[in-house]
């Protein structure tokens, strides 16, 4: 109607319209009618600019269609999943997570390869037990709403982070603080129970992102970082413009951010295609090869530590039994799943979350068992069960997984394993429904690329962790995993990490088929980009637009 | 409506076909189907459709989910006649695998649904009064909702499954046949060979099955078939949105949603199975469309 429209004015009251400006016009229409957001007017500045037409033929038809920007408003859209929690405390997903990242700032942050780098502490100093931390914080930081950044904000945010009333899963991170201290105005020590050796690394979790002392609402965006929210509209975009007093000078290079939310990873490679949005973190291998030879887009690809897993309870028949949980990793062929759900991208996995991303710790000899069908039958019967198990498997329905739900039950079909799939929404599977990722009894699971392995061990696979989604309790398994997350020694550490990849691989209750790969897409309008292994920790406070 | 109805000769009532013996009626009404071009195109369609679902394992040759690594992402050729999608799975095998699925879901979930919107529509329309008017504002409640939300709905309260999608068709289409049956029923209950039926003092049973039911198969036929077109495409509809059939069954939706992240590199893989349920829908279409006009024409019977 509104094209009908137009075209009816076009030729009734301006008959000398210039026609590269009616064409401009209707085809900016067509792409917002057709968008993936149909109530958004697209900024399309560069095809404004590609306009011929002399000023004066502008008129208010074509004024409403596109706004072109000034060259200096640089605004970089990016797709990710909806939002939905706010306070950093209690942020999981990659969109919480990167708006909190520009908002708020960490005490430390941890570079592209997995090097720590100072934010809000500009220097630190370490004793030589290992137990006591004193930080050096920057100056003249200031909050969004203006009051001056001191070191009573950050022990505010860290006692707020362990304290288990408040019910962070950070809390048990933390466990190992005895105490966080203002030692001066800029100034904060925090002193531990055990030495740790990933301790600057456990400071820059996910959620410790500071927060003003005192904050009550810790979802007013009120936080020191390189942007500041202008409007949130759950559900379908938050924008946010530059910090002018940014602490850090000459950043951010970006004037304005806007995290756009897309429930369908298709939706958003779409709306990148179409220049709705300039940067998409997250897609299936089809779609980023789909990318390739795409103009316009720059692709780009690292080697994470992250991966799927696949985790039988083992609190509960069958998986109580370890003969099964071998079974199973006796009827997975690790190589083919790579192959077929990953296309070769990304690793191999080994059963174990510590990857060969941490080269010094991960043991690329430690191998689970290659594929053998008639060891998992027999192992099946050994463990009273001739005729095969019938298990439901629960899968979240991004990434490959719903692939790797259907791989894995050709294969462990050969060895009489027949699994019946569900497909949940992620959302519903990482809620607190029925069967989500911590009550089902066989569930797969995505877990983001973290920059040190002890994380994993501490919040997925000790007796008393709190992501313990397998249920798995081993007394020497523990043992280890403390050696490994406490000793000073490096070479006792090596050793650990290598005796807890021997014993995952031969009795662990996950099985880790690989480790993937991330990819980004960015429109070719922006420049300084770097992509990270956790899509939420990427850092666009270097990204520029291009002249 | 224009069954012969002489309140004089009651004996004469049912109408001539029920009269003949029913073989002769069954291939009667079985040649009506391909009366016009248009109907015996779409009954030729529906029944090849019909013959894939039987006799699918047989002429398939991968399994549902037979995974050839070494063969993923194969366009159409000799040995895989669709294609093969991003897992290696053969499109052919699953496209003709998929329609036995389809054919148990949206057939026997409509069969089931005519069953009960019939029992409903008859008894209700019969008996009228204060259970017609609770049982026809109970189905209002049902029908002010668009069949797929309240698919949706009902999917989202039970969990998704086979027996769920099954469920969920027989609740959302037995309201639409319950309503077409009472209204034949309202035509015709009030004629003469019915109150003959009633003061002869027969049983309830008997005079809704023996004597209405008869003016009622036309446009229940007409109905039932519509009502499978509709049931092909909820049952996609719903595997597209993956709250239907799980993978990695053959589901035809399911496989439209599963290839529609591949589509610039495996085309085939969502095109083979999305026309099959077009192909299928017009086909049932076009059998509908026919025996509505045969059956309803003013001088059939």
């Amino acid at each position: 109607m509104n094209l009908l429209g137009i075209n009816f004015r076009l030729h009734n009251k301006r008959l000398h319209f210039t026609w590269p400006l009616a064409i401009l016009a209707l085809t900016l229409l067509l792409v917002a009618c057709g968008g993936q957001e149909p109530t958004t007017p697209i900024e399309a500045p560069q095809e404004a600019e590609t306009t011929e037409a002399p000023v004066e033929d502008t008129t208010e038809a074509e004024a409403d269609v596109a706004t072109p920007s000034g060259a200096q408003d640089s605004l970089l859209r990016v797709a990710m999943q909806p939002m939905a929690i706010i306070d950093p405390a209690f942020i999981s997903s990659d969109s919480e997570v990167l708006v909190a990242n520009h908002v708020y700032d960490y005490l430390v942050d941890i570079d592209p390869q997995s090097n720590i780098i100072p934010r809000l502490a500009t220097a630190w100093a370490i004793s030589a037990d290992g137990l006591k931390y004193i930080f050096t914080l920057a100056e003249g930081v200031t909050w969004h709403d203006g009051d001056p950044f001191t070191a009573e904000d950050v022990v505010w945010t860290y006692n707020r982070l362990r304290d288990p009333d408040i019910g962070s899963p950070t809390a048990d991170l933390y466990a190992n603080i005895v105490d966080v201290e203002a030692t001066g105005d800029l100034e904060v020590a925090f002193t531990l129970a055990e030495p740790n050796p990933f301790f600057l690394f456990d400071l820059s979790d996910n959620h410790a992102l500071i927060i003003k002392n005192g904050t009550e609402d810790a979802t007013d965006f009120n936080g020191t970082g390189p942007f500041k929210v202008t409007n949130y509209s759950p559900e379908d975009r938050i924008e946010m413009e530059a910090n002018e007093d940014y602490f850090i000078e000459g950043q951010p290079k970006l004037s304005a951010l806007q995290v756009i939310f897309f429930n369908d990873e298709t939706a958003a490679i779409d709306a990148l295609r179409g220049g709705q949005i300039d940067l998409a973190l997250r897609m299936s291998t089809s779609l980023f090869q789909s990318l390739q030879n795409e103009p316009g887009i720059n692709t780009l690809e690292i080697p994470t530590n992250g991966f799927d897993l696949i985790r039988l309870r083992t609190d509960q028949e069958p998986g109580n039994n370890p003969l099964v949980l071998q079974a199973l990793k006796y009827a997975t062929d690790r190589g083919a799943i790579l192959q077929l759900v990953q296309q070769g991208y990304g690793a191999i996995g080994n059963d174990s979350p510590v990857g060969p991303l941490y080269e010094a710790f991960y043991a690329p000899d430690v191998q689970p068992p290659t594929r053998d069908v008639e060891e998992a039958k027999a192992l099946l019967a050994e463990a009273g069960y001739p005729d095969g198990l019938d298990l439901v498997l629960y899968t979240p329905d991004t990434g490959g997984r719903p692939d790797l739900a259907a791989v894995l039950q050709s294969q462990w079909a050969d060895a009489n394993v027949d699994i019946e799939i569900n497909v949940v929404p992620e959302s519903v599977y990482y809620s607190d429904a029925e069967n989500n990722w911590l009550d089902a009894n066989l569930g797969i699971t995505g877990w983001g690329s973290r920059p040190y392995p002890q994380f994993y061990l501490d919040v997925m696979l000790k007796c008393d962790a709190i992501w313990n989604e397998s249920h798995f309790c081993d007394e020497e398994f523990d043992a280890l995993a403390t050696t490994a997350g406490t000793s000073l020694d490096e070479a006792e550490r090596v050793e650990a990490y290598r005796s807890i990849q021997e014993l995952l691989a031969e009795r662990g209750p996950v099985i880790i088929p690989y480790y993937f790969a991330q990819f980004g897409a960015i429109s070719d309008q922006f420049e300084g980009f770097q992509l990270k292994a956790f899509a939420g920790r990427t850092d666009l406070r270097n990204v520029s637009q291009v002249d | 409506m224009t069954t012969v109805s002489d309140p004089v000769t009651p004996e004469s009532q049912p109408p001539a076909s029920l009269a003949t013996p029913s073989r002769q009626r069954w291939w009667r009404n079985f040649k009506l189907l391909f009366a016009r071009p248009s109907t015996a195109a779409g009954t030729t369609i529906v029944l090849l459709f019909l013959l894939v679902a039987l006799i699918g394992p047989f002429i398939a040759p991968y399994g549902e989910n037979e995974q050839i690594a070494a063969d993923a992402r194969q366009p159409p050729s000799s040995t895989h006649l669709f294609g093969t999608d991003r897992l290696g799975r053969d499109v052919f095998s699953r496209v003709v695998l998929g329609a036995r699925d389809i054919f148990a879901l949206a057939g026997l979930g409509t069969l089931l649904a005519v069953l009960c919107g019939t029992t409903f529509g008859l008894i209700s329309g019969y008996l009228g009064g204060l259970f017609d008017e609770g049982l026809m504002r109970f189905f209002d409640s049902l029908l002010a909702m668009p069949a797929l939300l309240l698919a949706l709905l009902l999917l989202g309260t039970v969990g998704p499954s086979r027996n769920s999608v099954l469920i969920v068709i027989v609740i959302v289409y037995t309201p639409i046949v319950a309503r077409v049956v009472r209204s034949v029923v309202l035509s015709v209950k009030n004629k003469g060979f019915v109150e003959v039926a009633r003061t002869q003092g027969e049983s309830l049973p008997r005079i809704l099955y023996r004597e209405i039911f008869p003016s009622v198969t036309p446009a229940l036929t007409v109905e039932a078939a519509l009502r499978f077109s509709y049931a092909i495409f909820l049952v996609a509809s719903l595997g597209f949105l993956g709250v239907g059939v799980q993978p990695p069954k053959p589901d035809w939706g399911l496989m439209v949603s599963e290839a529609r992240h591949d589509v610039s590199q495996t085309p085939w893989a969502m095109y083979f199975p999305a026309a099959a349920i077009a192909l299928l829908v017009i086909g049932v279409n076009l059998m509908a469309d026919g025996l509505k006009r045969v059956l309803q024409a003013p001088g059939h019977e």
